[in-house]
C-alpha cells in the first residue's frame, strides 16, 4: 500500500465518512475517490502515462486535493505552482519540470508554454458522463516512483525541484500517523500550501488514518480571535503549521486555559519557534501536546522534539530534538546535521530528469549540536540561507535577479534579525549610478512578495578577500 | 498619520508595483496584505500612535484599505 492506495482502502471501508471540508462543503471518502478518479481518467485521455509530471496552478482547497490523488492514480506526480508567484518564476519551473499536463481554473496563463495541454477544471465538458468510481484503472505505484516535485528557493539562482518519492511520503506518514496518534475521529486542520512539504499530513496522514482534513478559510487567517472561534466550532483536534501563525494566535488570538477543547495535539515546523511565544502558547493550551518538527524539505521532518513544558523556563533555545521517520543522524566535525533515511528526497529535479544523491547522507547545512539530555539543539546554517516567516530564501535566487538590473556591478543579499518574522532581507548593491527606485519596482515584477528586500545599501563595490570571494563579514559589518 | 502609514505598509508590508498610483481605499489585502504583515501592522500602530487595538477587532474589515485602517485608530486615540 502506497500513498494513493490509501484512499482505496479508506473509501472502501468507510464510503460515507467526511474525508474533506472547505468553507461548508464537505466530501466524503467515496464522493472524493470518484472524483479522483475522474480527473485520472482525464489525464489519461490526455496522454499522461506514468512516471510524468501534472502541474496543478490551483490554491489549497478540496479541487487541489482531488487533483492531487488524481495524478497519482494515473500513476504521475504532481507539481504544486503558488498562484502568487510571479511569471518569470512559474515559466523557469514549467521550462524545468516538463509537465504532460496543467491543471487549472479558466483560461490558461500567458506565461505557460503552449505546448502544456491546460485542464481546466471548471470545463463542464471535462469529466462527461463517466462516474469511473472503479479501482481498476488505478495505477499501482512502486515505492521509487515520484509522487511529488516540491520547488523550493535554489543557491544556483533559480528554484529547484525537490523530487519526493512514494516511499519517502509514506514513511512520513506512517511514521506521523503512530507517533501523533491520528485516528479516524480527529479533524485536522490545513493552512499549510501545497507547495510547502508540511501539506503532505492533511493531504496524506488524514487520509491514511480515516480522518477528516478541514481547509482553514484563508480569510481567518487574518483575524486571530475568529480563527480560534472558527478551530472551536470546527472542533479540530490536530494541526500541523508554522511558528508564526502560532505566535500571532497566542499573542492577540485570546487563547486561554479552557478553550479550544478538543484540540489534542499542535506540531509546528518551517522556522524557529521564539520561546517567549512557544511559552505563551504552552501555557494558554494546557491540554495540548505540541511538538517542534525540523528538517528541510529535502528530508521532510528528520527530527522531532515533544515539547516539555516543565523546561521551557530554563531553555535556550527550543531542541529539535532526537530521530523522526527512522532517519539516522549523524555530525559531521564541523557540525554539520547529516541525515539518512527512508523520508530521504531521490535527488533534486533538473532539466527533465532526477539527479540522484551521490551520497546516501544528505548533507543539511544546518549546524546542530548535542545537549546534556541528548537532544540535538539548531545553531543556524552552514551556508548564507535565510529564513524568513516560514519561508526559505537563498541569497543568491535574488542575488541574479538584482545582478540583471542595469548599472548593477554585484550584489549580495543578508539577513537581518527581525522580532516577527525572524529575518528580514537587505540587499547590498554595488553601483552608485544604480536607481535604487527603478531597482526595487523591477524586483518587485521579478520576484515572489516574500523575497523582496526590506532595504537596500548602496556601494561602490562589494568588499572581497584576497582569494576575490566575497567578503561576508566585511559586508555585514556595513548593513 | 496617513503619510507615516502609508509609507511602512509599502515598505514593510506590501510590494505594489506603483505606490503613488495606490489609493487610500485600494485593496491591501489583494496587494499581498497577509497575517504576518497584519501582526506587524497592529504593532506598529500600537508602538507609533500610542493607542491599543482590541485582539476581536483585528480583521479585514477594519485593515482592507489605508483608509480604513486611519479610521480605525482614529477611533481609538
Amino acid at each position: 500500500m502506497l500513498v494513493a492506495d490509501h484512499l482505496i482502502k479508506q473509501q472502501m471501508h468507510t464510503p460515507d465518512r467526511i474525508a474533506f471540508s472547505e468553507n461548508g462543503r464537505d466530501t466524503t471518502y467515496r464522493s472524493f475517490f470518484v472524483n479522483a478518479g475522474r480527473i485520472s481518467h482525464v489525464l489519461l485521455h490526455h496522454g499522461v502515462r506514468p512516471g510524468d509530471r501534472v502541474c496543478l496552478l490551483l490554491s489549497r482547497g478540496i479541487d487541489a486535493a482531488q487533483g492531487i490523488y488524481g495524478i497519482l492514480f494515473a500513476g504521475a506526480c504532481y507539481v504544486p505552482l503558488d498562484p502568487q508567484n510571479p511569471a518569470s518564476r512559474l515559466a523557469y519551473i514549467m521550462g524545468d519540470v516538463r509537465p504532460r499536463c496543467i491543471i487549472g481554473i479558466g483560461a490558461c496563463p500567458e506565461w505557460c508554454d503552449a505546448s502544456v495541454e491546460w485542464i481546466d477544471l471548471n470545463n463542464p465538458q471535462l469529466f462527461g458522463d463517466e462516474q469511473h468510481g472503479d479501482i481498476d484503472g488505478v495505477y499501482r505505484s512502486s515505492p521509487e516512483d515520484l509522487a511529488a516535485i516540491l520547488y523550493t528557493s535554489g543557491s544556483t539562482g533559480n528554484p529547484k525541484g525537490v523530487s519526493i518519492s512514494c516511499r519517502a511520503i509514506d514513511a512520513f506518514v506512517f511514521w506521523s500517523a503512530t507517533t501523533f496518534g491520528i485516528g479516524k475521529e480527529d479533524r485536522i486542520a490545513s493552512l499549510a500550501p501545497f507547495h510547502f512539504d508540511l501539506s503532505l499530513f492533511d493531504l496524506f496522514t488524514g487520509v491514511y488514518c480515516g480522518a477528516r482534513t478541514c481547509f482553514v478559510p484563508q480569510s481567518l487567517t487574518l483575524s486571530p480571535k475568529k480563527l480560534v472561534a472558527w478551530f472551536d466550532e470546527v472542533a479540530i483536534t490536530s494541526w500541523y503549521t508554522v511558528p508564526s501563525i502560532l505566535g500571532f494566535l497566542a499573542l492577540r488570538g485570546g487563547l486561554a486555559p479552557g478553550q479550544l477543547p478538543a484540540m489534542k495535539r499542535i506540531l509546528f515546523a518551517g522556522e524557529v519557534f521564539p520561546l517567549p511565544g512557544l511559552i505563551r502558547l504552552a501555557q494558554a493550551l494546557p491540554h495540548v501536546a505540541l511538538y517542534n518538527l525540523f528538517g528541510p524539505t529535502e528530508t521532510n521532518v528528520c527530527t522531532f522534539w515533544p515539547v516539555q513544558r516543565s523546561r521551557l523556563e530554563t531553555l535556550e533555545s527550543v531542541p529539535i530534538g532526537g530521530s523522526a521517520c527512522e532517519a539516522e543522524l549523524m555530525i559531521s566535525d564541523s557540525g554539520e546535521l547529516l541525515v539518512n533515511g527512508p523520508c530521504l528526497m531521490s535527488g533534486y529535479w533538473q532539466e527533465g530528469h532526477v539527479q540522484a544523491l551521490d551520497h546516501p547522507w544528505y548533507h543539511t547545512g544546518d549546524r546542530v549540536s548535542r545537549n546534556d539530555h541528548d537532544e540535538l539543539l539548531y545553531h543556524g546554517r552552514m551556508d548564507r540561507m535565510i529564513k524568513s516567516s516560514g519561508y526559505r530564501i537563498e541569497p543568491a535566487e535574488i542575488e541574479a535577479v538584482i545582478n540583471r538590473f542595469e548599472a548593477v556591478r554585484g550584489s549580495v543579499l543578508v539577513g537581518e534579525s527581525d522580532p516577527i518574522c525572524g529575518q528580514r532581507l537587505v540587499a547590498v548593491v554595488a553601483g552608485k549610478s544604480v536607481d535604487l527606485e527603478a531597482l526595487r519596482a523591477y524586483l518587485k515584477q521579478n520576484l515572489v512578495a516574500y523575497m523582496q528586500p526590506y532595504r537596500f545599501v548602496q556601494l561602490q563595490a562589494i568588499p572581497l578577500l584576497t582569494n576575490g570571494k566575497v567578503d561576508y563579514r566585511a559586508v555585514a559589518g556595513m548593513i | 498619520m496617513h503619510d507615516e502609514l502609508k509609507s511602512f505598509v509599502f515598505r514593510e508590508l506590501v510590494h505594489v508595483l506603483d505606490e503613488t498610483s495606490f489609493s487610500g481605499d485600494d485593496d491591501l489585502l489583494e496587494a499581498g496584505l497577509d497575517s504576518m504583515g497584519i501582526m506587524r501592522l497592529v504593532l506598529f500602530i500600537e508602538e507609533r500612535f500610542g493607542v491599543t487595538l482590541p485582539d476581536e477587532e483585528i480583521e479585514p474589515d477594519n485593515i482592507q484599505t489605508l483608509n480604513r485602517i486611519s479610521s480605525w485608530i482614529e477611533r481609538h486615540r
